[in-house]
C-alpha cells in the first residue's frame, strides 16, 4: 500500500513529529507508515484525512499487490 | 481536532519496567532463600507462591502499560510475543526430546533455569519486531 504522508505534510508544513502529537501517536509510528512499513487502523487513517482535510482513499491507495 | 497525549514508550514503560523490577528481586530473594536456607515443606510454599504477587501486578502495569501505546508499540510487542512464545515452545520441546536419549542435568535444566531463557527469548523478538518496524 502506498501513501501520501509525506505530500499532504509539506502541504501543512508539518514535521513527523508535529503529525504524530496531532493524532496521538509516536513519531515513530508516523515513520513507520509513512515509509510503508506499518499499514494504521481504520481510526488512525480517519484521523489523519480529517487532519489533512482530504479522504482516506487520497492518503492511502491500494497497489497491484495488495 | 481535539489534541490527544502521545503515548511515549519512555513514561508508559516506567511503571512496568519497575513492577518487572519488583517481581525478579521478589523471585531471586525466593529463589536465594529456598536454596540456602531450606526452609520447612510449608514455609517453602509460601515462599514459592511469593513471587506470584509481584507477578500478578507486573500483570497488571503491562495491561496498563499497554492500553497506553499506540497501535505501532502495541504492533511491535505482540510480534515479540509471538516470536517469544513460538521459539519458548520450540526449545521445551528441544529439551523434552533431548530428555528421552541424552538425561539432562536437572541442575542445569530445571524449571527454574528455564526462566532466564524465556526472558531471552523476548528480548530477541523485541529486537527483530522492532528491527522490521523501526
Amino acid at each position: 500500500m502506498k501513501n501520501t504522508i509525506k505530500v499532504e505534510r509539506a502541504k501543512k508544513d508539518l514535521t513527523q513529529a508535529e503529525l504524530a502529537e496531532k493524532i496521538g501517536v509516536s513519531r515513530q509510528a508516523i515513520n513507520a507508515i509513512e515509509s510503508g512499513k506499518f499499514v494504521p487502523s481504520t481510526v488512525l487513517a480517519l484521523k489523519m484525512a480529517r487532519l489533512f482535510e482530504t479522504s482516506v482513499e487520497i492518503i492511502f491507495q491500494l497497489e497491484d499487490k495488495d | 481536532m481535539k489534541k490527544q497525549p502521545v503515548p511515549s514508550a519512555a513514561t508508559s514503560g516506567k511503571p512496568v519496567l519497575t513492577a518487572g523490577i519488583i517481581w525478579a528481586i521478589t523471585y531471586i530473594f525466593s529463589l536465594l532463600v529456598l536454596k540456602e536456607l531450606a526452609p520447612e515443606r510449608i514455609t517453602g510454599v509460601a515462599f514459592s507462591l511469593l513471587p506470584v504477587g509481584a507477578f500478578a501486578y507486573f500483570l497488571f502495569r503491562l495491561t496498563k502499560g499497554i492500553s497506553q501505546m499506540d497501535e505501532l508499540e502495541v504492533r511491535i510487542h505482540l510480534e515479540a510475543t509471538a516470536i517469544a512464545f513460538s521459539l519458548s515452545l520450540m526449545l521445551l520441546m528441544l529439551l523434552g526430546l533431548l530428555d528421552l536419549c541424552v538425561p539432562l542435568n536437572k541442575g542445569d535444566w530445571g524449571y527454574r533455569h528455564l526462566v532466564p531463557y524465556f526472558f531471552l527469548l523476548y528480548l530477541l523478538g523485541m529486537f527483530l519486531s522492532r528491527k522490521k518496524y523501526l
